[in-house]
């Protein structure tokens, strides 16, 4: 009903519709309708963090994990950066921290599904993996002894388990650990399951031809399946011209099901939704492995990384070399259809996250700056 | 030109004319209150044309693109709902739909109901512009020296408001003759009180003058206003960018419907 308020003396005279100005009503509105309007592509980009990381993750909910190293005088600190609030940014602290004196250490950190959990391991900490509870703001502990720092750290699905790849040759391995929380076992410095020299691998020699010798280097990238049963992790292997591969193993056992000799080395991999079949992508190509039968198939497109969309067969890309174009460029690739599309220009990317519900994409660059990608629908 | 601006002027061409030091003072800030009056009015006329096109263009806007962005968080929400169905055990979805829910809810109630007929942009003629002008220099509520005249003023303006937005001339001539004859129009005690009267409503209607900027001054500034001159600029180069905005979101919405259908269907 229209009203008319009576001002008080010297007062405007204003009519109104209701007890709420209409403009102050549909401020929200229209300020949606002013961020559709200017919108050019459905990426959008920030700054996450100032200064360069090597070691950055990204969880489901937009939150950065990264060292913070680059306030001149300050030590480098392991610190959260939220994408949607640019005050948002937390330092992580444990027990006997001391303050790192180099910038750029080794570094591994891996979020959980959810975005409650993050497990991690940094040369200025104790040798171990970490664990935070970061809805609760809590340190949760410690576990895993390690000679060489996890060069990757990954949980399972259900926040279960967490596992962490090591390189350093006969050395290397790859173990599994109960994280402790939801329900599962007491976290404890021996692993529950470990993978050590693979001896199913067939030597690499490539003498004949380029004068070296592929060796084992150890595991990288390792990824748990959507259900959580089965574990991939890259097998890499020393030396230029050598091919990694890919170790698709039971969980919590890590017994091996089947492997895999990729072209190349492999830079990144992920499960597609329905666990029958992952992406890699080696020697900067993207390829579908399905496992039964076991195949690979080259994809028609170019990418350094590659995550899946939790429910869709989309896959976010990202590849640092394109034709015709100075600048590496992140994409939507469809595999129904093995098109790209949506594609924006970014350089030095080094993580890409989908949200948990799938409807954005987070992508990360080395030096902090931070893609998002919000299609109207999916 | 009116009876009582013909008096104001006659009394202070007579009162320059004596010799009095209250008179001649009087007879200056008559001439003042006259300026100030005419400056006033041409402000409150600009403000109210703002705060015209303004609400005008508000109305359009959640006509033809808010209640359909109401229709696209509606359609959402029951996305998010049957995920969350199909999912029971999961929290998170449970929590997308709560939130999802809360949003269609806000942004229905922000669009409000779509009228049958479209709304019309806001125009003023030229007679309404001068009309707006008298009544405001006859009928300002800052130019009242006196409380019940005051109260009555304010009532009337805001009636002189609306009749200006809503583009009824009659109504408006109506409301500037209905004061003009009543009795609260005729004034004079004396020089002393008409002295203190006018000086006391200058300095009202300078106030108001000062509120007047500051007031447009914030609708210039306002989201409202940037999207109706983004408009503006793309109308004058043909560009009808209201209705490419609908068109955006009713490609959203028929890709949310289809969205829906395949949840719906996977049940």
């Amino acid at each position: 009903m229209e009203t008319i308020e009576k001002p008080a003396a010297g007062g405007i005279v204003v009519r109104k519709n209701g007890a709420q100005g209409l403009a102050v009503r549909s401020a929200a509105l229209i300020r949606r309708g002013i961020e559709d309007l200017s919108r050019e592509s459905n990426w959008t980009r920030k700054p996450a963090f100032v200064g360069k990381a090597s070691k950055v993750a990204l969880s489901s909910h937009g939150n950065v994990c990264a060292i913070s190293a680059e306030t001149r005088g300050t030590a480098p600190r392991v610190t959260i950066y939220d994408l949607h609030n640019s005050f948002g940014q937390m330092a992580l602290a444990v027990p006997g921290e001391t303050p790192a004196l180099a910038k750029h250490l080794p570094a591994s950190f891996a979020w959980s599904r959810t975005g409650s959990y993050l497990a991690g391991a940094w040369a200025a900490w104790q040798p171990a993996i970490h664990v935070f509870d970061l809805d609760g703001k809590e340190f949760t502990g410690a576990f895993g002894k390690f000679q060489k720092l996890p060069s990757h750290v990954a949980w399972s699905p259900d926040s279960v388990y967490i596992a962490a790849a090591t390189i350093g040759g006969k050395s290397a391995s790859l173990r599994l650990w109960a994280s402790g929380l939801r329900g599962a076992p007491p976290m404890e410095d021996a692993p529950l399951a470990q993978a050590g020299l693979p001896d199913w691998l067939e030597r690499q020699t490539y003498e004949a031809e380029f004068g070296e010798e592929g060796a084992f280097h150890g595991y990288g990238n390792t990824v748990f399946s959507p259900d959580g049963k089965r574990i991939a992790s890259v097998v890499e292997i020393q030396g230029e011209w050598a091919d990694d591969a890919i170790l698709i193993a039971e969980v919590p056992w890590l017994r091996r099901v089947q492997s895999f000799q990729a072209q190349g080395h492999v830079s990144d991999l992920t499960w597609l939704a329905g666990g029958d079949a992952l992406v890699y992508c080696a020697a900067s190509r993207a390829y579908r492995l399905d496992f039964e039968p076991l195949e690979s198939q080259q994809l028609p497109f170019d990418a350094e990384f590659c995550v899946a969309h939790p429910t869709l067969p989309l896959l976010a890309c990202y590849t640092s070399w394109q034709q015709d174009s100075a600048k590496g460029h992140l994409f939507i690739a469809d595999l129904r259809t093995n098109t790209r599309y949506d594609e924006c220009e970014a350089d030095g990317v080094v993580e890409i996250r989908w949200s948990e519900d799938g409807a954005k994409t987070y992508a990360v660059s080395k030096d902090g700056m931070a893609y998002i990608y919000e299609p109207d629908f999916l | 030109m009116t009876q009582k601006s013909t008096d104001l002027k006659t009394l202070s061409a007579s009162l320059g004319a004596i010799a009095k030091p209250e008179e001649r003072e009087l007879a200056l800030k008559l001439e003042e209150h006259a300026a100030i009056q005419a400056e006033l009015a041409e402000r409150e006329l600009k403000a109210e044309d703002l705060r015209a096109e303004l609400g005008a263009f508000e109305k359009q806007y959640l006509h033809h693109v808010g209640t359909l962005y109401a229709e696209l968080d509606e359609l959402k929400a029951q996305i998010a709902a049957r995920r969350a169905e199909a999912n029971p055990s999961d929290q998170k979805a449970k929590s997308f739909a709560c939130d999802a829910r809360t949003r269609a809810e806000e942004t229905k109630a922000s669009a409000g109901e779509k009228s049958d007929v479209a709304p019309r942009s806001f125009e003023a003629t030229l007679e309404m512009k001068r009309l707006y002008r008298e009544v405001a220099k006859r009928i300002h509520p800052d130019l009242a020296s006196e409380a019940a005249d005051r109260s009555r003023r304010e009532v009337l303006m805001a009636e002189a408001n609306g009749a200006y937005e809503s583009g009824d001339e009659t109504r408006l001539t109506k409301i500037l003759t209905g004061y003009e004859h009543s009795p609260e129009a005729v004034k004079g005690d004396g020089a002393g009180a008409d002295l203190v009267r006018v000086i006391r409503r200058i300095s009202q209607a300078q106030a108001r003058v000062v509120e007047l900027d500051a007031e447009t001054a914030k609708l210039l500034q306002s989201d409202l206003y940037k999207l109706k001159a983004h408009l503006d600029e793309a109308k004058a180069l043909g560009r009808d960018v209201l209705s490419e905005m609908a068109a955006k979101v009713a490609e959203q919405i028929a890709r949310a419907k289809s969205q829906l259908d395949k949840v719906t269907a996977m049940r």
